[in-house]
């Protein structure tokens, strides 16, 4: 019954919906609800030419379960590989969670614009993640680390509701060693966790601890909305450079290249795809364009 | 641009010859009030005087329901499924529609192409007539009364038949195949037409353009018309599935019995459905339905300025098939203060 793969326009592109083979190679528990999973594509000849940028996205796909957006969350220096930090919330990414090492999968991408990470070149870093934030915040944090001497100072704010929902947070712990001699900062708080012994409230509460210069830094935000609103409130006042606030959006994007309409939003002078003119926008475009913040 | 002329009484021999190209679809009456774009056998049932189809000419290159992909849950493959039907032609397509489809182009075909559209899109012949405006059209203020790309043939229509304005190579063709049937365009011909266009601007029940109405839609914010017209609002989708230019969907993969094997089709979307703004962990970008209702709008009005100057053609559609009777057009007019 199965046809072998055909061309619709023989002498066309490839079909942008079609999807490229990953293996699961490593399968790490992070919290209850998230998972990393480790990728490597099957056909060495994409492994080699396939690549992304910081901020970026790629469409999951589980034959028989449908499709989901996901961010990649690991360095974009190695070649073939990716990981995605994944919480089990719905139908597919449940199906995700179940999965073994050495399962296939099928991903397309990588979509959206990602980090502009050659503005933030020559400039102190201010990384902010709430919640699942931290998943394409951690790329970011590890091109900053691959390319050291490109950066000033870096501070990274990592918030979550409670203790064990902190994400990364074992990884950043075991960078304080050498924390000082990098020159960068790791502030690590929890809103709602009375048990938890480290820092308390929420992310823009502990701007007073970073490091970083408010004139020349480029700042990376990802978390909820209501993250953006106070974030935005504060950078403002602290003097930070409106044109370097960057902040990553999430939407129902079914097709990732502007096609299905899940993520169409703005007005009549801003107006954008969140997965193509996207996921990442700057502090101009969310105060121009009405729904982004909603 | 080439013209030439085609006298009534063959305009159905016309129609039978294009058959040749594909397979021949045409309005036809579906019942007392409604027309609809059919498969045509006998020639004599085409409707050339109706004021709107029932469902846009998107549906013959974007299908209601079509299968992307066949595939292989054990293998993780995925096989392209794409039913090649053939050429087919669209007779009577109004301008409105053809400026839609254009509008579907810059989004299916422009940059990243589509190709289960773009492949249907090249296969398709679409042969335009004019028309005149009921109480719904608004094509006018919206530029899409008038088309000069985006078709094969246009047929205008003057008192002893019609003037075919050729649009492509393969309109040329098709004019070339019967050299029989058309005649040279005369004076009185040119004449006739001209007092067609004044007739048909003078049909229309709001004037000028709406070129600002962009502005005016998204100051409007916090008006009462929003809560009073998605008051009535029965969520129910009939204004995108009608509308030309709407052209969301979501991708749901079916399996088959053998449970390995399956196939990723794609479905039309609403907007105005509460799933569409749904996201994981249950938050809704879109919640109420005043916020969908005003989505539309926006999407319809606001959105858009490649091909025209909205993503709105002024069809009516979305007012004629409304079951709650919101009249878009007439909210429209409210917000641009022409009523």
């Amino acid at each position: 019954m199965l046809t072998k793969k055909i061309r619709i326009i023989p002498d066309g592109k490839d079909n942008i919906y079609d999807t490229h083979k990953c293996r699961l190679l490593r399968v790490y528990n992070l919290t209850e609800m998230d998972k990393l999973f480790l990728f490597r594509f099957e056909d060495p000849e994409i492994a080699q030419k396939w690549n992304f940028k910081p901020g970026q996205f790629v469409e999951v796909s589980m034959p028989g379960f449908g499709e989901v957006p996901i961010s990649i969350c690991s360095s974009a220096m190695r070649i073939g590989f990716f990981e995605l930090c994944i919480r089990k919330a719905g139908r597919v990414t449940t199906k995700i969670h179940e999965l073994l090492p050495g399962t296939l999968v099928g991903i397309r991408g990588p979509y959206g614009n990602g980090f502009p990470m050659e503005k933030f070149w020559d400039k102190d870093l201010l990384l902010v993640a709430a919640g699942l934030g931290m998943a394409p915040l951690r790329s970011v944090f590890l091109y900053a680390l691959d390319n050291r001497w490109r950066f000033g100072n870096i501070t990274i704010i990592n918030s979550a509701k409670y203790c064990k929902e902190l994400l990364f947070d074992k990884e950043l712990e075991a960078l304080r060693d050498i924390a000082e001699a990098e020159n960068i900062k790791i502030i690590q708080t929890v809103t709602r966790d009375s048990q938890c012994t480290g820092l308390k409230g929420r992310a823009h509460e502990h701007l007073d601890k970073v490091n970083v210069n408010p004139e020349n830094c480029g700042v990376a935000l990802c978390g909820p909305p209501r993250m953006y609103k106070s974030m935005f409130e504060e950078l403002v006042k602290l003097n930070f450079d409106p044109r370097n606030i960057f902040v990553t959006l999430e939407r129902r994007m079914k097709c990732g290249v502007g096609k299905c309409g899940h993520c169409n939003l703005g007005n009549s002078t801003s107006w954008k795809y969140a997965c193509k003119d996207g996921p990442v926008f700057d502090y101009y475009d969310i105060i121009s364009t009405p729904g982004m913040l909603e | 641009m080439r013209y030439v002329k085609l006298n009534k009484e063959k305009i159905f021999d016309f129609i039978e010859g294009l058959k040749a190209w594909g397979k021949l679809f045409a309005p036809k009456k579906i019942s007392d009030k409604s027309v609809d774009f059919c498969p045509v056998i006998d020639v004599n049932e085409v409707v050339f005087d109706y004021h709107r189809t029932l469902m846009p000419p998107k549906k013959y290159f974007y299908h209601t329901k079509e299968r992307l992909f066949t595939y292989d849950k054990d293998e993780v493959e995925m096989y392209e499924a794409f039913e090649d039907k053939g050429p087919i032609v669209l007779f009577g397509v109004h301008a409105c529609d053809i400026v839609g489809l254009r509008i579907m182009d810059s989004i299916f075909i422009d940059d990243e192409p589509d190709p289960y559209y773009q492949r249907r899109r090249e296969n398709g012949i679409i042969i335009g007539i004019s028309c005149l405006p009921d109480e719904y059209c608004f094509c006018n203020v919206r530029r899409a009364e008038f088309v000069d790309k985006g078709f094969d043939l246009f047929l205008s229509e003057v008192p002893d038949g019609y003037v075919i304005r050729v649009g492509s190579v393969k309109g040329h063709k098709i004019v070339d195949q019967n050299p029989n049937l058309f005649e040279k365009v005369t004076d009185i011909d040119t004449e006739e037409l001209v007092k067609f266009d004044k007739k048909k601007k003078s049909l229309f029940t709001v004037q000028g353009n709406w070129d600002s109405l962009r502005y005016n839609i998204e100051l409007n914010e916090s008006v009462a018309l929003w809560e009073r017209e998605s008051e009535k609002c029965l969520g129910c989708g009939n204004c995108t599935i009608t509308c030309p230019t709407c052209r969301c969907y979501d991708v749901k993969d079916y399996p088959n019995l053998d449970g390995v094997t399956g196939s990723r089709v794609r479905i039309w979307d609403s907007c105005q459905f509460r799933t569409h703004g749904l996201v994981a962990g249950d938050h809704n970008f879109r919640d109420t339905k005043l916020s969908r209702f005003r989505n539309r709008y926006m999407c319809k009005n606001a959105y858009c300025e490649q091909v025209t100057t909205a993503y709105c053609v002024g069809c009516g559609r979305c007012t004629n098939y409304c079951p709650a009777d919101i009249n878009y057009k007439k909210n429209l007019m409210e917000i641009q203060g022409d009523l």
